[in-house]
């Protein structure tokens, strides 16, 4: 693939590249939308941004017996959209997630149709153009929409995972294979949510997650702190997440939310306390939406609160792993985002790898891209 | 001459799997049988299970029961799950394939216990019909039977629960037995 710049309009072929598009939807390899039919010298250069051996396994799904090599998250990856010098960027989100339980269970499976959540940290974000502020969910930024596309596609493709097949969501949820963010660490007021994950600043990485939703909190008038914290905790603390007596949440917030906390005292990890004492219901609630089996209270302990006039909810995080927090988008509204882990989420970050040589044949993109990240 | 596009799923190029899958040798009843039964936690399977083990032992004679609980119903039963089923038991009843993960393992469960000599009859809410044939196709078995309960399981009541156990034994015993099975699957093949 080469630079749009170089393309000169009058040597293209658009009637055979639709013959080739609808060709591969012929194939059922589309997720809806049309495929960049991938071709050997399109993935060679996809394949010569990594070191990696392109028959290298890098995930498998033992329950369906499938599994995914660089050479095939390569072919997807081209076919999603993506330039060649993303790979390494797919290559790494790929690797977060399957070190997640909950995508190598039965995530891509289940009847609660998650969606991924990648996170993109440090200098590769400003290399490659990955959308941190504005509209960080979505869309209009190649590399974010690519990159979470390559992933669906490499579940759908690699692993064999159809809608109403082997994937059985029954609503599915809205964003899914499209939600990669990078980090606004530029107005952040803390640091690097990769750093969390194991991989120092400024080293450019990757993090993801399942997600069964995200919903925003829109606080654009308070001038406390806690009360910004309030409505973030009301959000999260909704019965109808809650399946299990505990459930992880995770807050993208914005970067006036996030140098509110920050101006006011708060650490990351004071924001986590703060939400981690407060959010979850008291088991009257659970009961009043028939999920009285999620309390963590005791009857008798419910009791002695009540007559002390003094109820408690039942928590539902008790560590800062159950709640990432994570700064992204435009310093313009004071509006945040929770976002619905599925499962449990390890946080790791996996460095993206930076090819010691991209050959001379790869774009200038690419090359720019390469050297110490 | 074009280039080829790039086949994106690895299974174009994939030469035929191994040998053919074939059921296991029934047994002309289960009387006297050691019957496993493999719960995979999702809510309602143990009773359900528990149920069919008790009628199996008093309406059929079967030897005895032994349950065993999967650690994850999303995964297949583990390699040391499996190895205890294939000695400890003549028979096994697993389920409840009762979500999309589940339903597929759970078949998979039934396919890798078959493998290994062991009849086994898997039990799928009937609204994940489509994975469990999906998964039986990609293990090599399309067409592998197993037993469907209507949608939904998790809600029943405990006396619901016995109902539906009820309801499902004769099936079982048609399933484990070839006492029941007619169709030709008692003789080591999988129905197409």
């Amino acid at each position: 693939m080469t630079q749009a710049a170089s393309l000169d309009p009058a040597s293209l072929d658009p009637d055979a590249a639709q013959r080739a598009i609808e060709y591969c939807y012929e194939q059922g390899w589309s997720d809806g939308l049309p495929l960049v039919p991938a071709t050997r010298p399109l993935v060679d250069q996809f394949l010569a941004h990594t070191s990696r051996d392109p028959g290298e396994v890098i995930g498998t799904l033992e329950q369906v017996g499938r599994g995914c090599t660089v050479y095939l998250a390569a072919v997807n990856a081209a076919m999603a959209g993506c330039r060649p010098e993303y790979f390494p960027v797919v290559l790494a989100a790929f690797g977060a997630l399957m070190a997640e339980r909950a995508a190598r269970g039965g995530g891509w499976q289940s009847t609660s149709g998650p969606a991924p959540l990648i996170v993109v940290n440090g200098p590769v974000r400003a290399e490659l153009g990955f959308n941190a502020t504005g509209g960080v969910f979505g869309p209009g930024f190649r590399a974010n929409a690519t990159v979470a596309r390559a992933i669906g596609l490499i579940v759908r493709n690699a692993f064999g995972i159809h809608p109403h097949v082997l994937e059985q969501a029954t609503q599915g949820v809205p964003g899914r294979w499209s939600i990669c963010i990078a980090e606004n660490e530029e107005e952040s007021p803390w640091e690097p949510f990769s750093v969390g994950g194991g991989v120092p600043a400024g080293t450019s990485a990757v993090s993801a997650t399942l997600l069964r939703t995200s919903e925003f909190v829109d606080n654009r008038h308070s001038h406390h702190p806690e009360d910004v914290l309030w409505d973030l905790a009301d959000t999260i603390s909704r019965t109808g997440a809650q399946i299990f007596k505990e459930a992880s949440a995770g807050v993208v917030l914005c970067p006036e939310h996030a140098q509110m906390f920050a101006g006011a005292g708060y650490s990351r990890a004071a924001v986590q306390e703060w939400l981690m004492a407060r959010c979850g219901r008291l088991p009257a609630d659970l009961r009043r939406a028939g999920k009285g089996d999620l309390s963590k209270i005791s009857p008798e302990d419910e009791a002695r609160q009540a007559a002390a006039g003094a109820g408690e909810i039942s928590r539902t995080m008790m560590s800062s792993r159950q709640l990432p927090v994570i700064v992204a988008g435009a310093r313009n509204a004071a509006i945040s985002m929770v976002v619905r882990v599925f499962g449990e989420w390890s946080g790791t970050a996996v460095p993206v790898e930076v090819p010691a040589e991209v050959t001379a044949g790869a774009p200038a993109g690419a090359r720019a891209g390469t050297g110490t990240r | 001459m074009p280039n080829a596009i790039l086949d994106p799923t690895g299974q174009a190029d994939r030469t035929s799997a191994g040998p053919a899958f074939t059921l296991a040798r029934r047994r002309p009843g289960l009387r006297g049988a050691r019957v496993g039964l493999l719960v995979n936690t999702k809510r309602n399977a143990d009773l359900l299970l528990e149920e069919v083990g008790r009628l199996l032992m008093k309406e059929q004679g079967a030897g005895s029961v032994m349950a065993r609980t999967k650690l994850a119903f999303a995964q297949p039963v583990t390699e040391d799950m499996l190895t205890e089923l294939t000695t400890g038991c003549d028979v096994v009843v697993t389920g409840v394939g009762d979500c999309g993960s589940c339903s597929a393992s759970a078949v998979t469960d039934g396919i890798m216990l078959e493998g290994r000599g062991i009849p086994a009859a898997v039990i799928c809410s009937d609204a994940f019909g489509a994975s469990a044939d999906a998964i039986a196709s990609l293990r090599g078995a399309p067409g592998y039977r197993y037993l469907t309960t209507p949608h939904p399981v998790a809600v029943l009541t405990p006396d619901e629960v016995r109902d539906r156990a009820r309801q499902l034994v004769g099936d079982i015993v048609s399933l484990l037995a070839s006492g029941g099975a007619s169709d030709g699957t008692a003789d080591g093949e999988a129905a197409a």
